[in-house]
């Protein structure tokens, strides 16, 4: 019985960690240069179009620095989509890094 | 209680809450005609502040445009209000090259500020058709939040309308 349970407890670690693993494989983060965000009452709405978009899992959008971090799910998009939503604000994102 | 009352006649200006009425307004618009908040009554209004120097601002009106002519008939109504600095050509130039169709006018800090503390541009206020803030849309307008905050809104007319119609055959 008590290897049982503990076969039991095992396979629910393995399976919670295999999870994890997975979901930390998909999960990106880019930095965006993000070109005439000089406006910090105009900034918001970039992070809100991205924080909007499918995928994203976090933004955040500094006007002093000129540019979005973003965490994102690259099995639901890519760079070039997210450049297109912060492009979509008005703004111009004009190059990334990669982490 | 008397308390209460003292502190919401006295409330910071822009603390505007959900269902509070409008408060009214009265200004020329671009082509000199007066605007008047009471002239929509019975309409769902949005009052979008923007300004020319802001991307995102200019970025949403034409999505706001197609919004104007594809809902006109469902009864909404898009008032434009500029923030400071602006200048009345620049805006009349911006205005005319998007064929803006619905009334824009020079807004100071303080009109903004009657509706809204929050610092963002743009910044929509959904106004419905009894005359209440529905809504404070902070930032750009997203489909999504048209389709969920305002849509329901015009919707319920054309529900009163085929009601009445319906009752008076």
């Amino acid at each position: 019985m008590l290897s049982r349970i503990t076969k039991f407890a095992v396979s629910a670690v393995l399976l919670v960690t295999l999870g994890v693993i997975t979901a930390a494989a998909f999960t990106k983060t880019v930095t965006i240069r993000v070109e005439g965000m000089k406006c910090a009452k105009c900034s918001a709405s970039v992070s809100k179009a991205l924080k909007a978009t499918e995928g994203v899992e976090e933004a955040q959008v500094s006007s002093d620095k000129g540019e979005a971090v973003i965490k994102y799910d690259d099995q639901k998009l890519d760079e070039a989509k997210l450049r297109e939503v912060i492009n979509s604000t008005g703004f111009k994102a004009v190059a990334e890094k990669g982490q | 209680m008397v308390l209460a009352a003292v502190m919401i006649a006295f409330a910071p200006a822009g603390v505007l809450r959900q269902e509070t009425r409008a408060p009214q307004f009265e200004f020329k618009d671009l082509n000199g005609r007066t605007v008047r908040l009471s002239d929509y009554e019975g309409k769902v209004v949005l009052i979008n502040f923007w300004a020319t120097w802001c991307p995102p601002c200019r970025a949403e009106m034409p999505d706001l445009v197609r919004l104007q002519r594809e809902h006109a008939k469902d009864g909404l109504q898009i008032i434009g209000v500029t923030y400071p600095p602006e200048n009345k050509a620049r805006v009349r130039k911006f205005a005319r090259s998007l064929k803006v169709n619905y009334p824009i006018i020079l807004g100071t800090r303080e009109t903004k500020a009657r509706f809204s503390s929050e610092e963002t541009l743009p910044l929509t206020v959904v106004i419905n058709r009894d005359g209440k803030v529905s809504e404070i849309i902070s930032g750009i307008l997203l489909r999504e939040e048209f389709d969920e905050k305002i849509k329901p809104l015009l919707m319920k007319n054309l529900e009163g309308e085929k009601r009445n119609a319906k009752s008076n055959h």
